[in-house]
């Protein structure tokens, strides 16, 4: 009882910021920055139309433009990193722990400074202006954040199994997608989910790479409707804002159902 | 290789059908424009693209369009990359910048054949000259201003900022209106002291250049004293916010202290009253910033809001230029544009729309008119690492405020910092 | 054991990202590190002056790289800490815990945009939230959000309130750990602290040991909270100046480059000195294997 307690609490705090964007969203533009309550004197819906309308384009377009980039993403997460994890965990060669190594390295180099030799590289290819810098990468395991993940969960695999699948004559391939994918659903979804909440959320790589509004992401078309010097619609940007959680947060409670529940009864054997 | 490349074939397909565009027909130029702003600006802009288009039927124009605070990253990365787009629009703190370091074109041998600027009188046009040369066309005038709450000011007894209110003259009706008004939390003025066109204008009312033609620093530590010292005894007085509101201030409008409803007064520029009204509730007008001495001009001059340069690297000069032209200078592109980006420079277009101006946009314009006659000519364009400068001024001040550093102190290491600052530069 | 050269076919995806995309930029960042480069005009040759200048005559860089550890020290336990807790309440079952997960997520969510600098503003300021909530209790507090003396500690609040990732991460760890192990030892009757110490926390190792080693990393190489709460400047008084946000100064704000480049390699050998000290000690308190 008491931790239920402390949960709906803290909940409060954690809702705050949304509740006070969706009261934002409903506020004049001239109200937004002097109020702090969370009750907005009427309900008006006008910054929704004027936010959905969007930068000529329309919201939804953006809408598409960031599932398709995200879905991709998740794909290409899924797939490579768990390659590069169970390479990294279950099978010997040579070099093995240098190429963890250099995994890890990648992590710690600030973005700010391979950002312009990246954007030539993606130049020469060119991609500039197109979704591929945003999503090929993340088919070749860029992301060493998630093979780093995957590789601490399947190091909770028991060795035993794959063993003794080896015993069985498996080959590698069928050991990694018959015995160590279904063992790992749930880091899986977290993968699956964290990709896809990243991607949604980025606005640096879209920011530098897309060019056409039509091609735009909702974080994108968010920052559109500000302006720091001159005139901003903040109602539009907030209403905007509060529909680009919605997605996300549906996956986050369909996440649960799906995946979690169905693993933690089997266990690992 | 081979998986990379089927990926990529299938992507390529996916992103085509993303943006669901396809040009077929065939084009002279295909050009790319790139600006800052907001949603009404884009929707002026491609208004006025397509209206080009029409006439032009063999010309694309493509629109880029992000907000002022990542709109240099983008402009840097791609200029980086010798992939900037063709037309650019270009703020007068950072032509120098690109023009200098030869990422832009310029235009003199467009004047009169592509690019139409007859009805631009010299000093409008000057604004866009670097070392020289013309390297941007002014998509606006504007100049910096006051933007204040009249009414308040009225209702409190201290009569509307009407030229020329003195420096002097300005702390004492600044510490007077606080102590009318008698709500916590509530000044005046926000703290310009650390704002560089406030101390612009300052230092040009003393008779001093804030950058010389030369590059250097135009005050000396007594100056940036005596400068420290208004603020400090403002802040004392009560006219102007503390420096722990005035640190909310992040340049913007959305965190000045006028819209965030803890003064009365911010330190801006003409064009954007529109911008801080959306914002605000109380009717806001404009005023001159203090003056000097009576009699002496102000340290203010025009200067273009925001101008359109074009990429060095571009691959359609002359398509590029005529562009260029209908943005300033045709008169239905005005009427689309209106005094969105300042007040045109162009004479023919600003005959064409002043009669439809609403009342904000009449105002910006009769302001621009009025203190025509007061205001000094353009400034030396400034050094490079004048933004590194304007960065040092803003913390300096802080210091001062939070009392880490004395004036006197302050204004010494400032004077310091400035002279290395511009040396490294 | 399985064939060898079996290793080199799963990883060829990341050969591929590595050799084509990541290996390419972060050389040539290296490189621009010895130079001179406004990023407009072509790189310049100055051999190690960067790194000179970096070791001898940057004042403002002692005071970020301050920030920064201060940064790191303090968010990162307790973002832990907190992301812990949370999981091991959730993972009790509670009922509506797709409710609560999502909750708990819900600030990571608004990452960095523009709305947490408003929000931000609007707790933190001299007359928010947290100033009204203080004033109740007979508390005057500043303004601490643009308060020298306070700004970077509530970057650190923003850290660990947005404690979702490493959260998830722990639940997904404590989903892992089989249950019989638990029942094995509720029939020895050991006491639930005890059951954590002993079991969960040591089955726990490996997801401690990633989220550990992430957010340390995240934390030495934090930009956007700063970035979008002091507007780009690290103000007030470069209190919240941390180490990418004056390397990114350095590169857009002021085009040098090659300065920022040699700052930035400089922060990567310190993250791996960190990270190796990190795996190091790993082998000492890391269990793998149920």
């Amino acid at each position: 009882m008491f931790a239920h307690a402390a949960l709906c609490t803290a909940s409060l705090v954690m809702l705050y910021p949304l509740l006070w964007m969706l009261a934002s969203s409903f506020r004049d533009n001239a109200d937004i920055f002097t109020s702090l309550s969370l009750i907005p004197a009427k309900f008006d819906l006008a910054a929704y139309a004027r936010g959905w309308r969007g930068l000529h384009t329309g919201f939804g377009r953006f809408f598409i433009n960031s599932t398709v980039i995200s879905l991709l993403a998740v794909i290409g997460n899924l797939l490579s990193c768990s390659l590069a994890a169970f390479a990294v965990t279950r099978l010997k060669f040579r070099g093995r722990d240098l190429c963890f190594a250099m995994m890890l390295g990648t992590m710690m180099i600030p973005y700010q400074v391979t950002l312009i030799p990246q954007y030539i590289l993606f130049l020469h290819l060119d991609w500039v202006g197109t979704i591929l810098p945003l999503v090929v990468p993340k088919f070749l395991a860029v992301d060493a954040f998630f093979i780093f993940l995957m590789v601490q969960f399947f190091r909770g695999i028991p060795k035993e199994l794959d063993e003794a699948a080896v015993m069985d004559g498996c080959s590698a391939w069928r050991i990694y997608w018959n015995i160590m994918l279904p063992l790992s659903l749930p880091v899986l979804g977290t993968v699956g989910v964290f990709t896809f909440i990243f991607a949604w959320d980025d606005f640096f790589g879209p920011l530098i790479y897309l060019t056409d509004v039509e091609q735009f992401t909702v974080q994108l078309g968010l920052r559109g409707f500000l302006d720091a010097g001159g005139t901003s619609d903040w109602a539009a940007m907030f209403a905007m804002a509060v529909l680009t959680l919605v997605p996300v947060l549906l996956l986050f409670v369909f996440f649960q159902r799906s995946l979690i529940q169905g693993i933690a009864t089997t266990g690992l054997k | 290789m081979r998986l990379n490349s089927l990926t990529r074939r299938g992507l390529l397909a996916a992103s085509a059908a993303l943006a669901g565009t396809s040009s077929a027909h065939a084009e002279a130029a295909r050009l790319r424009l790139y600006w800052w702003g907001a949603t009404d600006r884009a929707e002026r802009t491609n208004k006025t693209s397509a209206l080009y288009m029409q006439q032009h039927p063999d010309i694309a124009i493509v629109g880029e369009t992000v907000g002022w605070g990542d709109y240099w990253t983008r402009l840097a990365t791609q200029a980086a990359g010798r992939n900037l787009p063709d037309l650019i629009q270009m703020d007068y703190g950072y032509i120098y910048e690109y023009a200098r370091r030869k990422a832009l074109l310029p235009l003199d041998g467009f004047v009169g054949k592509q690019l139409d600027l007859s009805g631009f009188t010299p000093s409008s046009i000057e604004g866009g000259k670097v070392d020289g040369k013309i390297y941007g066309i002014s998509l606006g005038l504007n100049s910096t201003s006051l933007v204040y709450d009249r009414e308040a000011f009225a209702k409190f007894g201290i009569g509307p900022l009407e030229w020329p209110v003195t420096w002097a003259e300005f702390a004492r009706r600044a510490a007077a209106f606080t102590k009318a008004a008698n709500k916590p939390g509530y000044f005046a003025s926000s703290d310009a002291g650390g704002s560089g066109p406030a101390l612009d204008v300052w230092l040009a009312e003393r008779g001093k250049l804030m950058f010389t033609a030369d590059g250097k620093f135009g005050g000396d530590a007594a100056d940036m004293s005596e400068w420290f010292s208004y603020w400090q005894d403002m802040r004392v007085a009560g006219g102007c916010v503390p420096p722990d509101a005035q640190a909310l201030d992040k340049a913007d409008i959305d965190s000045s202290m006028l819209t965030l409803g803890k003064a009365a007064v911010a330190w801006a520029n003409s064009n954007q009253l529109v911008g801080y009204q959306a914002l605000n509730k109380a009717k806001l007008d404009l005023a001159m910033y203090p003056a000097g001495a009576p009699g002496t001009k102000s340290g203010q001059y025009l200067k273009p809001s925001q101008l359109m340069s074009l990429a060095s690297t571009t691959k359609s000069p002359d398509e590029a230029a005529k562009l260029l032209s209908f943005f300033v200078a045709d008169v239905e592109a005005g009427k689309i544009l209106s005094v969105e980006r300042g007040i045109p420079g162009s004479k023919a277009v600003r005959t064409a729309i002043d009669p439809n101006l609403d009342p904000l946009g009449k105002r910006m314009s009769s302001y621009i008119a009025e203190i025509s006659d007061r205001v000094r000519d353009l400034p030396p364009p400034p050094p490079k690492g004048a933004g590194e400068v304007l960065a040092m001024l803003l913390r300096t001040n802080e210091t001062v405020g939070f009392k880490r550093a004395t004036t006197a102190d302050a204004a010494k290491s400032f004077v310091r910092e400035v002279g290395e600052i511009l040396a490294r530069a | 054991m399985m064939r060898p050269a079996a290793g080199h076919w799963f990883l060829l995806p990341w050969f591929l990202g590595f050799f084509g995309l990541t290996l390419g930029p972060a050389l040539a960042s290296l490189v621009l590190s010895f130079t001179a480069y406004d990023l407009i005009e072509p790189p310049r040759w100055v051999g190690v002056a960067n790194y000179v200048r970096i070791v001898t005559a940057d004042s403002k860089l002692a005071e970020s790289v301050r920030i920064t550890l201060l940064y790191v020290v303090l968010s990162v336990p307790f973002k832990l800490g907190f992301a812990l807790a949370v999981a091991m309440v959730l993972n009790r079952g509670i009922a509506g815990l797709s409710v609560y997960r999502a909750l708990f997520y819900l600030p990571s969510l608004l990452g960095a945009s523009v709305a947490v600098a408003v929000l931000w503003r609007q707790v933190f300021s001299g007359d928010g939230l947290l100033h009204q909530a203080l004033l109740l209790v007979g508390i005057h507090s500043p303004s601490f959000v643009s308060d020298p003396d306070y700004a970077i500690y509530t970057l650190v609040a923003l850290s660990v309130w947005q404690f979702g990732s490493p959260m998830i991460i722990f639940l997904a760890g404590l989903r892992q750990i089989p249950r019989d192990v638990y029942e094995a030892a509720s029939l020895d009757g050991a006491r639930r602290f005890q059951q954590f110490w002993r079991i969960t926390l040591p089955l726990l190792t490996p997801v401690l040991f990633f989220n550990l080693v992430v957010q340390t990393i995240d934390a030495f190489k934090a930009f956007t909270p700063a970035f979008i709460i002091s507007g780009g400047t690290g103000g007030p008084i470069n209190s919240t100046l941390f180490y990418t946000l004056y390397l990114y100064q350095e590169a857009f704000g002021y085009f040098r480059m090659g300065y920022a480049a040699a700052l930035a390699w400089l922060l990567v050998l310190a993250i791996a000195a960190v990270t190796a000290t990190a795996f190091l000690t790993a082998r000492r308190w890391v269990h793998y294997e149920a």
